[in-house]
């Protein structure tokens, strides 16, 4: 028997079944498919073809759904499907869409609350460990598809008078994310990717900087220090006074000069900066130094 | 040019696939086009973006969307209008298309082109979409015809006319998705030559063509494999009736190399020329007709 409940109702109704999880029959008595049309002439909307029965059709678009999910967020988190194996992970896909569906057009940003989804659950194994891996996986996600920004010029750099680096700011390229964790997961990630022996899982303070160099993804682990001094860096903060902060700190052993230099070293070469800002006009119609000229001007935060 | 737009025939192309980004940039291949995903370049700074930057200067290059969601009851998303404007004019896209589908309302997306049911509200809806969409856009759209797997008893048109009256109230273009013409004919039990014979020819910009996979019962549109024989036989008749249109060769999971994935693309070459040499045939419409 034909029935026509119009476009809106159809669309609400095949929704809000296709996103329930369970039995065809929990679909369609949902609340949410019931609101729109009721179960008894739900079974009518739909043709059976010589094959299949009507709920049979449904459940190939209920089935496809949460596959199509896992797709997508195990190319976001690999490492996460790796620690938790391929059962468990499905099983948190399940969970996470159910109340964090898509709501945008592409499936590149569907997984963006999932650290912290991860945070809300009881019953995740090695919940923190899981989460920490979630929070590096989304990071790199967002360094994948930042804007392209060029690193700063070995020129650029030896063009900045050696007075004015005291008060300069270093602006980080777009690409680029700080990140402290209590367990060892960018050891972890590397294990999975083959680039070094899998670390051992007990807690352990670990500090990365995430970034892109020619396009590619990178992590570098930083010391404490190092990150300390890169986070203040980012935020914003002079050299000098940056440097200050890190050289002396309470309860721990001063940082050396030599450090300082093979830091800065590393963080050139990896590209980290994209501009010095300097604190003082430079001279008329230059902008920031390795920034073009439409750039904001130079003193300006970033 | 047989479209009504005089959009080229660009000959035999691929998806372009980030799996496929190092031997392209490295090999630059003798390929004749590629058809770029819209939505995986919109949001996106990285490499990518940056890849395709490189492929639109080398090849001729259309976009192909899956989140249009034409058929909607939820309003238009003009901000993703706006994106997929800006990435068509930055790679000089020699057309747009999308689907003839929806794929989520209430503001989700379910990420897949659902069916919908083809009756003249529906059609009514559509064609007023569509005409606000390229609007929007300054350009005629092209529809594909969708893989589906069910049909709502409150549909009164066949699939095929709906969507050439589409077409032709809305001004805008088909493309013609031979394999999914072949799922849908198994899937619902209709006549797949018949579908293509009522496609009005100066319309369609645009031919796909994928494997897929035959699940007994019902047929998945799953882009993993070869073409199959039936398929090219449907693209064979699709050619005759419908003249030289683009044609992309579609490969979205197991993906092969390369050169595998443009060699099941260039088989289509060959079914065309022995088509193409063929005397006419009485009784069958071709597009020199």
């Amino acid at each position: 028997m034909a029935t026509d409940p119009g476009l809106e109702r159809i669309q609400r109704w095949m929704q809000a079944c296709i996103l329930k999880q369970g039995t065809h029959e929990e679909a369609i008595t949902s609340e949410a498919a019931q609101q729109t049309i009721p179960a008894a002439e739900a079974r009518q909307l739909v043709l059976p073809s010589q094959t299949l029965t009507s709920a049979e059709r449904l459940d190939i678009y209920r089935d496809m759904y949460l596959l199509r999910m896992e797709e997508a967020l195990a190319i976001d988190y690999p490492g996460l499907k790796h620690f938790l194996g391929d059962d468990e992970f499905l099983r948190l896909v399940a969970r996470y869409v159910d109340v964090h569906p898509s709501r945008t057009y592409t499936l590149n940003r569907l997984g963006d609350d999932l650290p912290g989804f991860i945070g809300t659950l009881d019953d995740c194994p090695k919940k923190e460990f899981s989460q920490d891996l979630a929070r590096l996986e989304y990071a790199l996600t967002m360094v994948f598809d930042a804007a392209e920004t060029k690193p700063l010029t070995e020129a650029a750099v030896r063009a900045v008078p050696q007075e004015a680096w005291e008060t300069a700011r270093l602006k980080p390229i777009e690409a680029f994310r700080l990140l402290a964790f209590d367990y060892p997961v960018s050891a972890y990630l590397g294990g999975v990717d083959g680039e070094n022996e899998f670390p051992r899982l007990g807690r352990k303070r670990t500090w990365v900087v995430a970034y892109r160099r020619n396009y590619q993804c990178r992590r570098m682990d930083l010391t404490q220090p190092a990150f300390e001094l890169l986070l203040a860096l980012a935020d914003g903060e002079a050299l000098g006074e940056a440097i200050e902060s890190a050289l002396v700190r309470k309860r721990r052993p001063a940082v050396k000069e030599e450090q300082l230099f093979d830091w800065f070293r590393d963080w050139m070469a990896a590209g980290l900066f994209q501009a010095v800002e300097l604190a003082a006009p430079p001279p008329a119609g230059a902008g920031p130094l390795g920034v073009p000229d439409s750039a904001p001007s130079a003193g300006e935060r970033s | 040019m047989a479209n009504r737009w005089g959009y080229p025939d660009l000959g035999f192309g691929i998806g372009l696939r980030s799996v496929h980004f190092e031997h392209i940039l490295n090999h630059h291949p003798a390929i004749d086009w590629f058809e770029v995903l819209s939505e995986n370049y919109m949001d996106t700074g990285g490499r990518p973006l940056y890849v395709l930057d490189q492929v639109a200067e080398r090849y001729p290059v259309v976009l192909h969307g899956v989140s249009l969601s034409v058929g909607s009851t939820d309003p238009i998303n003009f901000e993703y209008l706006k994106k997929l404007k800006a990435l068509g004019r930055r790679i000089k896209a020699h057309w747009i298309s999308d689907h003839l589908c929806w794929t989520g309302v209430v503001g989700l997306n379910t990420h897949d082109l659902l069916p919908m049911p083809y009756t003249d509200e529906v059609l009514r809806h559509t064609i007023g979409r569509v005409k606000t969409i390229q609007e929007f856009l300054e350009r005629p759209i092209a529809l594909e015809n969708a893989s589906t797997y069910l049909e709502f008893s409150a549909s009164t048109w066949p699939e095929s006319e709906f969507l050439a009256t589409v077409a032709a109230e809305a001004d805008c273009g088909i493309l013609l998705d031979v394999n999914n013409v072949y799922v849908s004919s198994f899937n619902h039990g209709f006549d797949p030559k018949q579908y293509i014979d009522r496609i009005p020819r100066d319309r369609v910009v645009q031919m796909h063509l994928a494997g897929h996979t035959h699940k007994g019962t019902h047929i998945l549109d799953t882009h993993s494999d070869y073409v199959i024989d039936t398929v090219w036989q449907l693209y064979r008749h699709a050619h005759r009736r419908l003249g030289g249109v683009a044609t992309l060769l579609e490969w979205d999971a197991n993906i092969p190399s390369f050169d595998v994935v443009h060699g099941e693309a260039l088989k289509a070459r060959r079914f065309r020329e022995q088509e193409d040499a063929r005397p006419a045939v009485e009784g069958v419409p071709a597009y020199g007709d």
